[in-house]
């Protein structure tokens, strides 16, 4: 069965090195995680716009949201980290 | 278990990396080796034009090098380890607690603009309010960890501690002012999202919406030192192109010139325009105020150059994206005000002025 999760990358358009570097981190989770048969939909989210301020609050961009949760916020994540939150959360 | 001792390694490898950067710091305290360059500009006198940065490069870096290691290790360290949820948390619960944190948390939160105007957008959305948000953002270029060291060690620690203090009186009054003026409850009325605010806060609490989670020990020290290195990188270009215009500044500038001008009330109002406009946030308005200030500059005009930076004009272009102009030029003149105010009083206070 193929498990999907919805993973959140909100950071500041135009993008920043740092916010960049996340959203590699999380596309090479993704990549491994596929192989494990777990589907990823990622998006992109804006961390100045009022949609994502009024559902999580103040962040520290960069932010990872796996399914509605801010997991990871003001740093730059592994893919290894990535990986093991989303394994994690499928627990 | 093998992999629990290859993370113990990693670990005590990494604090001991830490440990010696530190130690080497307080080592040179100890052995009192000036860490802040210790060439005159009159020494500059004797060397060619092509000489004059290369020596003044070998000056800062001789003696510096050790203040900059320490100082992008541990800005990288404070960066990763803050717990970054407090903002999310207790942001939006009250005003008195935003401008605490605001004023408070900002110089531990931010290094680049990049971070600093989402996290002045969230604060104004979410309920504190304008008030707290200009706290914050004018706090944050003021008094980050990387300025305030390098402030300390390359000019000397009672200018950067009055400049802390002068920044915060400034950034919370301003952020006071402004919350009062119609323009600013303007913007409030515009941007909040207020019926949900509370909700947001009590969830972060609960952690529904925010549950960070914290990683190996081993991957935060190595996150943190690979902060420090970006930071590094993103700064010490600029930082040393910066270095090598100073060297010029401070070898042919006549100290006579320097005297005339950023003396006196015309020294501290012209220090304090030119300061902001020149703001580059890559340490050199630090090394150019130093070398100013070996060429005769007063104290007090070095305070209100120093404090020019939070009216710097990128970011005063990157806050208009938020709120109006209006409001960015009033709280850049009210910033500027004070930076006067405090370049007077400090100069009537340590007699140099």
């Amino acid at each position: 069965m193929v498990k999907n999760v919805k993973v959140e990358v909100i950071g500041v358009e135009p993008p920043c090195p740092r916010c960049q570097a996340t959203k590699k981190a999380v596309d090479e989770a993704a990549e491994r995680l596929r192989k494990a048969g777990i589907s990823l939909e990622i998006e992109k989210l804006n961390v100045l716009s009022k949609d994502v301020v009024s559902r999580y609050g103040v962040l520290v961009s960069p932010a990872v949201a796996v399914n509605g949760v801010v997991k990871v916020m003001g740093r730059v994540p592994t893919a290894e980290e990535i990986q093991r939150i989303i394994e994690d959360t499928l627990k | 278990m093998e992999q629990k001792t290859i993370r113990r390694a990693k670990t005590s490898l990494l604090l001991l990396f830490i440990s010696v950067v530190f130690g080497l710091l307080i080592y040179s305290r100890i052995k009192a080796y000036s860490l802040a360059p210790t060439m005159k500009p009159e020494d500059f006198s004797k060397y060619s034009w092509y000489e004059v940065p290369v020596y003044f490069l070998w000056d800062y870096i001789s003696h510096g090098w050790i203040c900059l290691l320490f100082a992008f290790v541990t800005a990288g360290l404070v960066y990763e380890f803050v717990p970054k949820e407090i903002v999310t948390k207790y942001m939006s619960s009250s005003k008195s607690v935003g401008y605490a944190i605001g004023a408070g948390l900002a110089p531990f939160f931010t290094v680049c603009s990049c971070t600093m105007i989402p996290i002045f957008a969230g604060i104004l959305y979410t309920g504190a309010g304008i008030g707290p948000a200009i706290t914050f953002l004018l706090m944050a270029p003021a008094a980050n960890i990387l300025t305030i060291m390098i402030t300390g060690e390359f000019i000397s620690w009672e200018i950067a501690g009055v400049r802390i203090i002068a920044s915060l009186i400034t950034a919370v009054l301003t952020g006071l002012i402004i919350s009062r003026t119609t323009w600013g409850k303007e913007v409030e009325r515009k941007h909040q999202v207020t019926s949900q605010t509370l909700g947001i806060a009590q969830q972060a609490t609960e952690g529904t919406t925010v549950a960070v989670v914290k990683p190996p020990l081993d991957d935060r020290l190595l996150s943190a030192l690979k902060f420090g290195v970006y930071l590094a990188r993103q700064i010490l270009p600029y930082f040393f192109l910066g270095l090598i215009m100073v060297s010029y500044v401070e070898a042919y500038v006549p100290q006579e010139l320097v005297e005339g001008y950023l003396t006196g009330l015309t020294g501290i109002l012209l220090a304090s325009v030119i300061g902001g406009p020149l703001y580059t946030p890559t340490l050199v308005e630090i090394v150019l105020g130093r070398s100013l200030l070996e060429l005769g500059m007063s104290k007090a005009a070095l305070l209100s150059w120093l404090m020019g930076q939070p009216y710097d004009i990128p970011n005063m272009v990157a806050v208009s994206r938020v709120v109006e102009w209006r409001v960015v030029l009033l709280y850049a003149l009210i910033a500027w005000a004070c930076s006067v105010t405090f370049g007077v009083l400090y100069g009537i206070i340590t007699g140099s002025i």
